[in-house]
């Protein structure tokens, strides 16, 4: 089943396409990554499915609803960021109570070991918190309310590294023991994306890429060697990342398509390949031209 | 076992060769059950369906099998398929690489193998 469809969605902002007739769909039960640079998208996207604002046209269906002003979505979904609206009034323990019966699959006993676990004092307020502090309290709210679909944006905002890990194992072993449709959006990819299953690359309000994390390691491959080799064997090539190396060397970065006799021909011919990581893809696939910072700095 | 994460080895190899090494150290013999995908997942914080790649990579090469509803099971020539497995494609590759190396610093064949042996009786010594 399709929890999340996505036909054509664009918003308009001013004079900006923040999504840009934007089509995917998200099967249930996945954990998908949602990656892009700052401005692609992201957060527009997950208000949209959550229902806290229209997209300007095109089709979203969440649980094959409408989610804008839907009962039923609201329901089911919880959208988590670093801009949650707590009500002031409430101390953090309060808070975990009145949350508890908005929503239906609510775990009121592991929302409270995870409050202790994370040192939270009952009467404290959300206001006072430190910025790690508010996305640790927040992550224990999107846990808990166990809804169909969970959406975490930019959950570890401030966290630091030890409970950002903790927070990665929470997720996942809550996960296993309660499957449910999870969208996670992160700019520390390489943190987590051995708890993906999916990916889904945002360029410019456009899917760029929605592919199993496994198959993106094996999408695209490094090769180095002198520049007049590289170039040869890049040939027609689609060519998604290019850097050279002193004078003569290069390093390029191309789809994967190579046979293994090529490859073994290219090695015989002094050229080295090499992985490229999940997160330098999706930089390398992201970023706007073919070069990089460098180009800044070239003096004519 | 920590899991590699710079990002260059995909993580359901390296969970089946994680899975490989395990019953070549007889840690699961034959006819046993193996780790469920959730296990897997849960030992390694990694998703589910990861883990299950992994267990599917060495089923298709009958390493492991699976039994409806009960899970998934040490193969009884799982470690002979093992090992003929990483004589024909790992070590083979491995040769390679070092024979290229020797190249690149003009080191003669005779002179390898001669570090070869030295390695062996090394290793044999101990």
């Amino acid at each position: 089943m399709n929890v999340i469809d996505c036909k054509g969605l664009t918003k308009v902002y001013g004079r900006t396409k923040a999504l840009n007739k934007l089509s995917f769909t998200i099967e249930e039960n996945k954990i998908t990554g949602l990656i892009g640079r700052n401005g692609a998208g992201k957060t527009t996207l997950l208000k949209i499915i959550g229902g806290f604002m229209r997209g300007t046209s095109g089709e979203v269906r969440v649980f094959s609803e409408e989610p804008f002003n839907n009962l039923f979505v609201s329901a089911n979904v919880i959208y988590i960021n670093d801009q949650m609206n707590f009500p002031t009034a409430l101390s953090l323990k309060e808070i975990l109570n009145v949350a508890a019966t908005f929503y239906e699959n609510w775990n009121h006993e592991l929302a409270n070991r995870l409050f202790d676990y994370f040192s939270f004092h009952q009467d404290h307020q959300y206001t006072g918190l430190s910025k790690g502090m508010k996305s640790t309290f927040n992550m224990i709210v999107g846990l808990s309310a166990r809804c169909a679909l969970t959406m975490f944006d930019e959950p570890t905002t401030g966290m630091d590294a030890a409970v950002r890990k903790d927070f990665y194992r929470a997720l996942l072993k809550d996960f296993i023991a309660y499957p449910r449709t999870i969208i996670l959006s992160s700019h520390h990819l390489n943190e987590i994306e051995d708890l993906l299953e999916d990916i889904l690359l945002l360029k410019n309000g456009k899917e760029h890429l929605h592919i199993p994390i496994a198959d993106l390691k094996e999408w695209a491959i490094g090769i180095e060697g002198l520049t007049a080799n590289v170039n040869e064997w890049i040939g027609e090539r689609e060519v998604i990342h290019l850097k050279n190396i002193g004078h003569d060397r290069m390093f390029a970065v191309v789809r994967n398509n190579f046979s293994e006799y090529e490859k073994q021909k290219a090695r015989e011919a002094g050229l080295t390949f090499s992985p490229v990581s999940s997160s330098d893809i999706c930089v390398y696939l992201t970023s706007k031209t073919k070069g990089g910072i460098d180009d800044v700095f070239i003096k004519d | 076992m920590i899991l590699n994460m710079d990002g260059t080895k995909p993580i359901y190899l390296q969970i089946s060769e994680w899975l490989e090494r395990e019953i070549l150290n007889e840690n699961f013999k034959s006819d046993q059950k193996i780790y469920s995908q959730y296990q897997l997942a849960e030992m390694f914080t990694i998703n589910p369906a990861t883990a299950a790649k992994g267990l599917t990579m060495l089923v298709e090469e009958n390493i492991l099998y699976k039994k409806r509803g009960l899970g998934m099971f040490v193969a009884s020539n799982a470690k002979e398929i093992i090992i003929n497995k990483r004589k024909d494609q790992t070590l083979k590759q491995l040769v390679v690489e070092i024979v290229m190396e020797a190249e690149r610093l003009e080191v003669s064949i005779e002179e390898l193998i001669q570090m070869i042996r030295d390695a062996n009786k090394r290793e044999a010594g101990e």
